[in-house]
Formats: structure tokens, C-alpha cells, sequence
């Protein structure tokens, strides 16, 4: 693995350069929240202020390539060329997912492929976890190993760059005279240092939480625990727990007339609303709310492990800080493996 | 250029026979090439007001035209019911997985239906039949509500005089017309002779009918691995992305529509 150290003044002058080609997106604070915004010429000059490290963002990568609402008529040839900085470690583990989703199998989603191909994307090393931080349990950590364009480790007064792909790789070479020479061995060992400390820092708020390595593979078990049921009391089926998450990926296909035409919009969609798997006739596999709260947990937990290979649920904790009920989900997962029935 | 999944290609009414009271068959003409496995489906636009997944009921050897038998039962399917002649609609597809036809060489066939869900059975027997030979024997089951209500009045007395099939039909209320069984399709299974150690059972109907229907068959000494159901879930994409049709770890779109029923039997909520 290559590494390199860019001071903070050489990264705003590779940033001022990427800017004639690419929108830029990085990250904000707003009342301790963080959100993406276009890259503005203030934080160039130095006013600005851009977020890099901390934790995860309130929207998460599917608001730029999973939309909230798509005209799918007709392919657009409008390639867009995007570089997002300061994505967590936790939000390209949910893209994973929806890649699996949209770019594998016998049919590519052609909208969602142009968005992925046209951009790059720049992680960065969490520095402070928020409170519903939950990676860890999940087996994930709070930094990126794979699946980022390039990722930057904070550093004293800059970031330790690497390259996690051929994309990644091409910046680099593309600005050999800011990135210079490949930085020393050792700093990778300051970098692993941080690491560890905000991983701990990350089981530390989770150290109540008494969740066993692999604790999903045994709900798979518990389709019928009583422990459902009683969560599900609190739950008033707003859908923000799906709208928030960065790995759902539910859409549905509806149409309406235009002119001589018609025109086919893709919305995101929620298992949680009662209508989303109705057919004809009224019938539903899931009439019970607690069937349709529970359904969320197995998807992410038993159905898609089981059919994608990896677990659906990142560990983000947006839909514990979304759930209009206070749902903590770590609490109910803890309930349902702990009863006997 | 990558290719548009969302979109249909478009197709023209070219007729419309009525089958029963709520029950018609359209004959469409499409505007590009298009082939199908019988068993897998079309998602059908109606254009401006949405999309359903229907299974052809023609034969997949018929490549001039698509023949889809739709019960009008809400928005589209109603509007569809209002088409005629000349009208347009879209296509897309088709999606999922076939019935494994060169599995069922050297078997006794065994078909079980149920009101509209002769169509896709339809188009399934008439497969079959193309390669008669190549099966021990067919055996066509088929329920409906009342004597009004069978559907392919008219392909009846043809299935009839094939060599290779037999034909049992049921109703559930009889009328003086009727001079086949009276009761549930079910019944008919106990009037078949077949060797179930070599035999299929295919199953499509309503889903009352393919839960105590595969019941009867496992009682009758069939086992799960033997048993092929037409699962029916809402469905949007039929592409298996936009999560509408899950079952379990399946996409019914996707990983179906046909399940061997060994697949599902152990999902909660199979059934509902
Ligand atoms: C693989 C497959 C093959 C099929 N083959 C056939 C066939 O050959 N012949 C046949 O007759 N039928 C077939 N069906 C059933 C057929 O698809 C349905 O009967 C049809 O889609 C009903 O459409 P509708 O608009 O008329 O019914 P509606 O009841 O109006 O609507 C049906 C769909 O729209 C959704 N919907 C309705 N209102 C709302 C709302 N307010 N909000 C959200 N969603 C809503 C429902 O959940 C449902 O999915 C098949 C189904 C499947 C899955
Ligand atoms: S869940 Fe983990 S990776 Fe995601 S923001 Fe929190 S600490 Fe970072
Ligand atoms: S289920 Fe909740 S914690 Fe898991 S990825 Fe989705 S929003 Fe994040
Ligand atoms: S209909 Fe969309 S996943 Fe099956």
C-alpha cells in the first residue's frame, strides 16, 4: 500500500484544480450536524470551513445516486462528473449494497451506473463517533479499508492520502507535483494509532449494548418472538427509518400521462408503509404493523446476508436518530435474541 | 450506450376475446423482437397509468404475437378491460425463470389450475404439447368457480382429442349445462391415475387454491421437490432491485415467478 501526506494548503490546491472538471461536494457543520454542500470558492480561500474527519453526515451517499425521485423514461446523456469528500467509512458500506442491488445480476440500472461511473469518491477516517454510533457491533470499523477512490486519514496539520482504486490512482498521478513522493512507513504507524483510538472510542458508547460477534446470524431464528410485537407499539409507520438509511434501497415504478407520452418516475420506497406489498384484492403478506417493522430487521440482518453475501445494516445509527418513537435498534435486537419466545 | 430497464417497448391491441364475465385475453402485436420461456412473465404499461406482471398465455413457440388472459380486478387491469383494437400499450420483458421444460422428459406431467390461473398454464400445456412425445403422459386439472367462469371454451375440445392428455375440469357450483365434476379442483386429484414416483405437479391459481392444493399433493404422496408453484407477491420492477416482491431470501421476479416448493416450504408467511 502506497500512502502520502498532503498538508492542508497542498490539498486546497489540488482541490482548486479538480474544480474545473468535477462539482465538489464536502462537508458542512450545522448545529453539530454535518450535511454535503457544493465546494464554494470562500473554502478555497481559506473562510470556509470544511469538515473532514468527525462521523457520518445526515444525508448519505444513496441521496446522490439512489434519488428520492427519477424520471427513468428515457436514458439522459447529462454525465455529471462528481467527487464527494469526507464519505464515512460506515455510508461505502451501504453503497456496497446498493451496488450489489443496481449493478449486479442479470439487468444494470443504467441511471444509477452513469451517476457511480462519473464519480469519485474521497472517504475519510471518523474522528468523532455520534452517540447512535454503532459500526463496531457490526463487525465494521471507523475507517475505510476498501471500496473508496482515495481516503484521507487526518494528520496533525493535513491527511495521509491513499488510493483504494485505478480512479484513485489517476488523481494521484494526475497531480504528481502536489502529491510529490510516497510518504514515509512510519506515519502509517501514527495513522493505525488513530485508528485504534477512535475504534475505541466507538465501543466505548456501545459498551452497554451487549451484543455478541455475529449476533445477526441468529435472528434468522426469531421470526416469532414476542419481543417484535411490543417494539413495534412505538413505531407510528412514518418510514423515516428506510428514508434515512443508507442501504435501502426499495423503490417503486409509477407512471403518469405527458403530452402524447407518459412519463415513468422511480421513488424510493418503504417495507414499512402498509401498501407496499398489497396486490389486487387487498391482500398483504404483512398486514400487522409489528410484520412490517419486523420485516426491516430480517432484510437487513437474514434476507440480504443471505442473498447478497453481506450484512444490509452498516451501523450508521441514522434510523435511531430518525425513529419518530425512539426506537433504539440495538435495544430490540437485544430483546428479541434474549427471549425464549 | 447502456440499456433503459425501465422502459417498455410498445405493442398494439390487435384483439380482444372475452373469456368470461371479468376474464378477457388480448392479443398484442409487437413493435420489436420478442421471445419468451413459457413460465416467465411481462411486466404490461398501460400507458400513463402504470405497469402489472402478467404471464403470457400463447405459446413461447408463437413469435408473431403475445397473448396475455387478464382478470379485471382494479386500476390497470381495469382500464386494460376497456381497451380494444388498436390501442397501445408496453412491454417489458421477460422476466424471471422459466418452468424447466427438459426436466419434465420421461414424466407424467400433472397440471393444477384454478380460474385465471389457467393462463399461464395455457401457454405452458401448449409448450408440452408442441413435444408430446417427449412425456409419459399430460394431465390437465383445471377448477373454476362456475361454468361461466373456464376460461378457453373454445381450446377445450381440442385438448380433448390429444393423444397424449387427459382433461378433468371442476366447478365448484354446478348448473344443469355441467356435465363434469361438481367441488373443488382437489377433488379431481383423487380421479387421476398417475405414478407419482414419475411425475411433476405444476400449480397456478388463486392463493387459497395453491396452499390446499399442494397440501393434497403432499397427502397424495408427492414430495416438495416434485411440486412447481407459480408464486404471486406485488411486484414493481420485475428486475429484482426495487424489493416489492420479497419472499424470504427471494425476489419472487427474480429467483422466480416457479418455485419448487422444497425452496419455500420452511418461509414464514409462504402462504399469506
Ligand atoms: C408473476 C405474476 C404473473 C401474473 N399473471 C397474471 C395473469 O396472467 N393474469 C392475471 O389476470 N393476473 C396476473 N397476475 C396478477 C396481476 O398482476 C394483478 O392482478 C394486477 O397487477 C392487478 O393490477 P390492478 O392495477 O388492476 O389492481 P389494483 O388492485 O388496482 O392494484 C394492484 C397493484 O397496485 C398496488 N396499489 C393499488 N393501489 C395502491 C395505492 N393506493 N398505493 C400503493 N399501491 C397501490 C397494489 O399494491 C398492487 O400491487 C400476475 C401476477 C404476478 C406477480
Ligand atoms: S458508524 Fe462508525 S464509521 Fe459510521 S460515522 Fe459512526 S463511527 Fe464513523
Ligand atoms: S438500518 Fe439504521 S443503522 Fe443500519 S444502515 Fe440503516 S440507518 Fe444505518
Ligand atoms: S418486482 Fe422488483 S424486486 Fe421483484
Amino acid at each position: 500500500m502506497s500512502i502520502y501526506y498532503l498538508t492542508k494548503d497542498s490539498w486546497k490546491r489540488l482541490l482548486t484544480g479538480l474544480t474545473e472538471t468535477y462539482d465538489i461536494y464536502v462537508l458542512k457543520e450545522n448545529e453539530n450536524k454535518l450535511f454535503y454542500e457544493l465546494l464554494s470558492k470562500e473554502d478555497l480561500s481559506g473562510d470556509g470551513k470544511i469538515i473532514y474527519g468527525k462521523a457520518r453526515s445526515v444525508q448519505s451517499l444513496k441521496s446522490f445516486f439512489h434519488l428520492y425521485a427519477e424520471d427513468v423514461s428515457n436514458l439522459k446523456n447529462e454525465k455529471v462528473k462528481r467527487i464527494i469528500i469526507g464519505v464515512k467509512a460506515c455510508d461505502l458500506k451501504a453503497l456496497a449494497v446498493l451496488d450489489k442491488m443496481f449493478l449486479e445480476g442479470d439487468y444494470i440500472d443504467p441511471f444509477y451506473k452513469e451517476k457511480r461511473d462519473n464519480t469519485i469518491i474521497i472517504s475519510s477516517d471518523c474522528t468523532e463517533p455520534r452517540d447512535n454510533c454503532f459500526c463496531t457491533l457490526l463487525g465494521g470499523k471507523p475507517y475505510a479499508e476498501d471500496g473508496f477512490d482515495l481516503n484521507l486519514s487526518p494528520l496533525k496539520e493535513g491527511f495521509i492520502v491513499e488510493a483504494g482504486s485505478d480512479r484513485g490512482k489517476a488523481v494521484i498521478n494526475g497531480n504528481k507535483s502536489i502529491f510529490g513522493n510516497e510518504a514515509k512507513e512510519t506515519l502509517n504507524e501514527d495513522r493505525a494509532r488513530a485508528r485504534e483510538k477512535i475504534t475505541g472510542k466507538v465501543n466505548n458508547k456501545n459498551k452497554d449494548f451487549d451484543l455478541k460477534a455475529e449476533f445477526w446470524k441468529d435472528l434468522s431464528k426469531k421470526h416469532d418472538s414476542s419481543a417484535w410485537a411490543e417494539h413495534s407499539e412505538a413505531c407510528v409507520e412514518c418510514g423515516a427509518c428506510t428514508v434515512v438509511c443508507p442501504s435501502c434501497y426499495c423503490f417503486l415504478l409509477a407512471d403518469m400521462p405527458e403530452k402524447d407520452k407518459f412519463k415513468r418516475v422511480k421513488y424510493q420506497d418503504s417495507c414499512q408503509f402498509s401498501g407496499y406489498a398489497r396486490v389486487a384484492g387487498g391482500a398483504t403478506p404483512r398486514p400487522e404493523l409489528y410484520e412490517r417493522f419486523r420485516n426491516r430487521y430480517l432484510c437487513k440482518y437474514d434476507y440480504r446476508p443471505e442473498s447478497l453475501g453481506i450484512v444490509a445494516c452498516t451501523g450508521c445509527g441514522r434510523c435511531i436518530e430518525a425513529c419518530q418513537g425512539g426506537i433504539d435498534k440495538r435495544e430490540v435486537i437485544i430483546d428479541v435474541l434474549k427471549r425464549k419466545k | 450506450m447502456d440499456k433503459n430497464i425501465y422502459k417498455p417497448i410498445d405493442a398494439v391491441v390487435e384483439k380482444v376475446i372475452t373469456e368470461t364475465s371479468n376474464i378477457k385475453t388480448f392479443v398484442l402485436k409487437l413493435k420489436e423482437k420478442f421471445s419468451f420461456a413459457t413460465g416467465q412473465f411481462i411486466e404490461l404499461t398501460v400507458p400513463g397509468l402504470g405497469e402489472g406482471p402478467f404471464t403470457p398465455s400463447s405459446s413461447p413457440y408463437e413469435t408473431e404475437k403475445l397473448e396475455v388472459t387478464i382478470m379485471g380486478v382494479g386500476g390497470i387491469t381495469g382500464k386494460l378491460h376497456s381497451m380494444k383494437q388498436g390501442d397501445l400499450v408496453g412491454i417489458r420483458g421477460p422476466y424471471g425463470k422459466g418452468y424447466p421444460m427438459s426436466e419434465f422428459y420421461g414424466k407424467e406431467v400433472l397440471i393444477l389450475g384454478g380460474g385465471v390461473g389457467m393462463a399461464p398454464l395455457r401457454s405452458f400445456l401448449l409448450a408440452l404439447l408442441k413435444e408430446s412425445g417427449k412425456f409419459k403422459k399430460i394431465i390437465l386439472c383445471y377448477g373454476s368457480k362456475t361454468p361461466g367462469d373456464v376460461v378457453y371454451k373454445n381450446a377445450f375440445p381440442g385438448w380433448k382429442k390429444e393423444k397424449n392428455l387427459q382433461v378433468l375440469r371442476s366447478v365448484d357450483k354446478a348448473d344443469k349445462s355441467w356435465k363434469e365434476t361438481e367441488g373443488l379442483v382437489t377433488v379431481l386429484l383423487d380421479k387421476v391415475k398417475i405414478k407419482i414416483d414419475n411425475s411433476v405437479a405444476i400449480v397456478c391459481g388463486p392463493p387459497i387454491m395453491m396452499k390446499f392444493g399442494t397440501f393434497k399433493l403432499l397427502d397424495i404422496g408427492y414430495k416438495p421437490e416434485q411440486i412447481y408453484l407459480s408464486m404471486e407477491r406485488n411486484m414493481s420492477c420485475g428486475l429484482g432491485k426495487c424489493g416489492h416482491c420479497g419472499l424470504g431470501k427471494y425476489f419472487i421476479c427474480k429467483d422466480g415467478p416457479v418455485f419448487t416448493y422444497d425452496k419455500i416450504k420452511d418461509i414464514p408467511g409462504v402462504w399469506d
